[in-house]
């Protein structure tokens, strides 16, 4: 029967109520044993967890939090041993030739063994029904302050009191354990101990009880004198931060500091904080008692493993998310239902939900990097040709579905890839191998082009990703309709948004200044940026003409409409056509310019 | 309804009479006050502890120290409920020097009320006691031996402060005794508790009375004989 899943009905009730006893009856002890360094307290701020058993205990303290109490199972009690550490020193034996030294090693004595649990009775007939969970809870909240009341009572309590006045100059330690069982003692320790049981509480097929063992004198640690230990003068004195910050104070040295002194001394123990202070239950933080020569009292050691597993915080969380929406009180009815805990309507809470990743979270998307080519369109036409000898051919995704149906033959490289590496590939003899699968033509809407663009930017090695995403990023995918963009990541933007700003009206030789700029930006925004240009590149047509121009800024501008030219399939054939059509215009401006610089000279003489 | 009754175990304390206290010295003085402030804080800690365990609304605990006993008590943290309590306690220093070197009784009840119809005669509205405790102290008049040397700038302390030493040593146990009686008394008795009409402060409505005349064993008697009551069950451990 685990606590992990509340049940509906009234063992669910029940075992929300056990489990709170749990945690409230652990705070209490914690909080009156073990001075723990925790976060102020918010005043009069009631939490909800203090609403339970309607006692007002503050913060929890930070070791609780790692607490998973509902992998418990209920039939498991709740041991919390609170151990007295203390230095006892012992001289090595004569037969040790190395060293002579005494040896401090500290003595850990359980001083109370609190047991809180359900003892379950099959022979009882299970009671059930409003009235008896609710006496069952007012039951326990007067067991609670009798725990509460008793915890001051007990000689611990003082052993408490003073390492919380004292805190370092005390000559001992307060640690605890949780466990399901409780180690044996040693039969001298049990002769020294005292047994109380709190009178169990009738739960639904059982009872609730509470017992505590403890030592009935405490005489015998000498406890009273850490107010009259020695001041010693510590020779190796690493300093203060406060008086020399910029020194640095590695750990190992001023753990090493703090062992000397502490031998020198006699005893001096840093208080660990509730991070650093290992627990029975945690796995990693385990230290032996071999360990603690070597630092001593930096953490005091587990002895046992603890079926509780580590995690973060969430029993905070668990019992946030029962208590938000609780069972509310009627405080008009004069009777015992003003007296009812806080129950969660939803009595079977899950851990919380991973969150989705936002469409604007910037990641770079989980695929291998990819060289994005250069965007070198001004240099000459042949870049606008696709080279697909590219090295980083291969590592571009693939054609979605919707793009191949243009070109069949080939699945290799969308015609958007293939815009990409015209701009960077000077071997037009490869046209050869043009792909005439087309990628979605620019004849198309602007939208759809960005839509591909962005599949195949956004890559991604986890399939249907992009549609758990965002709902812009949805938007993208409906346009395709039926296309599988398996690749689509969220952290790009769609192109138009990106490249518009980051182009604009450049002209082309700015571009190719661009290109080694944008490279240097994340491969996404270079990737946008050369999409835009690509879009806003004008065709290989008669119209492309207006790229050798200076001033090809406002012609990049102009030429955005015939830039759907720009993705047409070619051939090397078209290729050599264009290189022509080039040669003839630069025949032409270089006679018209010399025929105008002759007939300059004509007009001047 | 039964009515729940616990008789405390009885704490021997002792106390200046008013009227040598005109005559102490600066420091018997300081004594006096002392020690009528550990009395009232030993029955202002009995009182709390069975209260804390009484209110069973929202409370914030509130842990006081009695420095001369090293003993620790929780209270409600109710402003109003201390401060009826130490009314209360005022009125019993009032009548333990009226009436010096007497056993005095103070006795905590918790009751229902239980509206009866108005007659011509009465408009009461009879109260229902369902707990009752009783707090018995020995109040003993501290025998100061030195009167007629109050005016000596000497002032032999010694013995009695031995004396003092031992006293307080076992009024500290039976203190902490007496909390492990209340403590095990709440603990017993559940099921006599009635539903809880208000959540504030302490749950229900309750009476601290005080009296020369003790309930013992059931009978009404001027002082209480010496000796432990058939209610008080002191188990021993």
């Amino acid at each position: 029967m685990d606590l992990h899943s509340y049940p509906h009905g009234e063992h669910g009730r029940f075992e929300q109520i056990f489990n709170q006893f749990l945690l409230k009856s652990l705070h209490i002890i914690l909080d009156s044993r073990v001075p723990m360094n925790r976060p102020p307290s918010r005043g009069g701020e009631i939490r909800k967890s203090d609403r339970w058993f309607n006692l007002v205990l503050g913060d929890r303290p930070a070791a609780m939090d790692s607490l998973s109490f509902w992998n418990r199972s209920l039939m498991e009690p709740m041991v919390i041993d609170i151990i007295l550490v203390q230095e006892s020193s012992y001289s090595l034996s004569e037969h040790d030739s190395r060293s002579t030294l005494a040896t401090e090693m500290p003595a850990e004595t359980v001083i109370e063994r609190w047991v809180v649990q359900y003892e379950h009775q099959r022979s009882m007939a299970p009671q059930i029904g409003d009235a008896f969970y609710k006496k069952t809870y007012k039951k326990s909240i007067i067991l609670l302050r009798s725990v509460y009341s008793m915890l001051r009572l007990l000689p611990a309590y003082k052993a408490f009191r003073k390492q919380q006045s004292f805190k370092q100059n005390c000559g001992f330690e307060i640690n605890y354990k949780i466990c399901s069982f409780g180690s044996p003692l040693l039969r001298s320790e049990e002769e020294s101990m005292k047994n109380y049981s709190f009178i169990p509480i009738d739960a639904q097929q059982g009872r609730l009880s509470v017992s505590v063992m403890y030592r009935k004198d405490l005489s015998d640690f000498n406890l009273d004198s850490c107010v009259s230990h020695p001041i010693e003068i510590i020779s190796d004195y690493v300093g203060s931060p406060l008086t020399d910050p910029m020194r640095a104070f590695p750990c190992t040295s001023s753990e090493k500091g703090h062992s000397i002194s502490f031998q020198t001394r006699g005893r001096q123990s840093a208080p660990p904080s509730p991070f650093q202070r290992p627990h029975s239950w945690s796995s990693g933080l385990q230290r032996e008692l071999s360990s603690q020569q070597s630092q001593p009292y930096s953490a005091s050691p587990p002895l046992y493993r603890s079926p509780y597993e580590y995690s973060s915080s969430p029993t905070e969380a668990y019992i946030q998310r029962n208590q938000n929406q609780r069972f509310t009180a009627n405080q008009k009815a004069p009777c015992d239902e003003i007296l009812s805990p806080p129950f969660s309507s939803s009595p079977s809470p899950s851990p919380p939900t991973k969150s989705v990743i936002p469409f604007h979270n910037r990641r770079h998307p989980e695929t291998a990097p990819m060289s994005i080519p250069h965007p070198m369109i001004a240099r000459s036409p042949r870049y606008l040709s696709p080279n697909l000898s590219d090295p980083n051919r291969n590592s571009l995704p693939p054609l979605s579905p919707r793009n191949t149906k243009y070109d069949s033959s080939s699945h290799e490289s969308p015609s958007g890839i293939r815009s990409i590496r015209r701009l960077d590939s000077t071997r037009t003899g490869e046209m050869s191998n043009t792909p005439t699968n087309a990628g979605p033509k620019l004849s198309r809407d602007s939208k759809e082009d960005s839509g591909r663009f962005s599949s195949l930017l956004s890559s991604s090695s986890s399939p249907r990703v992009g549609l758990s995403r965002t709902s812009s990023r949805l938007s993208f995918q409906d346009d395709f309709g039926d296309c599988d963009c398996p690749f689509i990541v969220d952290d790009v933007d769609p192109p138009d948004n990106q490249t518009s700003s980051n182009l604009g009206a450049r002209n082309c030789s700015e571009v190719s200044s661009l290109a080694p700029s944008t490279m240097k930006k994340s491969q996404d925004a270079a990737v946008g940026a050369l999409v835009h240009m690509l879009k806003t590149a004008p065709p290989l047509r008669q119209e492309s003409c207006y790229y050798n121009t200076q001033s090809s800024k406002t012609e990049f501008e102009g030429e955005v409409g015939a830039a759907s030219e720009f993705f047409k399939p070619r051939k090397a054939s078209d290729a050599f056509e264009e290189l022509k059509v080039y040669r003839q215009m630069k025949d032409l401006l270089l006679s018209k310019s010399s025929a105008h610089l002759v007939s300059k000279e004509k007009t001047e003489f | 309804m039964n009515c729940e009754v616990c008789q405390l175990k009885e704490l021997d304390v002792e106390h200046f009479e008013i009227r040598e206290v005109l005559r102490f010295s600066c420091n018997q003085k300081g004594l006096w006050c002392q020690a009528v402030c550990n009395l009232m804080k030993l029955i202002a800690g009995i009182l709390h502890t069975i209260l804390f365990h009484r209110a069973l609304g929202l409370v914030r605990p509130k842990d006081i120290d009695l420095e001369l006993f090293e003993i620790t008590y929780v209270q409600c943290g109710d402003v109003e409920l201390e401060r009826k309590i130490d009314e209360k306690i005022d009125q019993f220093l009032d009548r333990v020097e009226k009436h010096p070197n007497k056993k005095n009784q103070i006795c905590l009840s918790f009751y229902e009320v239980k509206n009866k119809q108005p007659t011509w005669f009465t408009n009461k509205v009879e109260r229902l006691y369902w707990e009752q405790w009783y707090i018995n102290l020995n109040v003993a008049q501290h025998q100061k031996g030195h009167s007629g040397k109050s005016t000596s700038s000497k002032i032999v302390v010694d013995p009695e402060a031995e004396e003092r030493t031992v006293r307080r040593a076992a009024l500290e146990a039976s203190l902490r005794d007496v909390l492990f009686q209340i403590i095990r008394f709440v603990n017993e008795k559940k099921d006599h508790i009635p539903p809880i009409p208000n959540l504030e402060g302490v749950s229900f409505p309750y009476e601290i009375t005080i009296s020369r005349f003790c309930i013992w064993n059931g009978n009404v008697q001027e002082d209480a004989p010496n000796r432990a009551s058939y209610d008080a069950q002191l188990t021993s451990e």
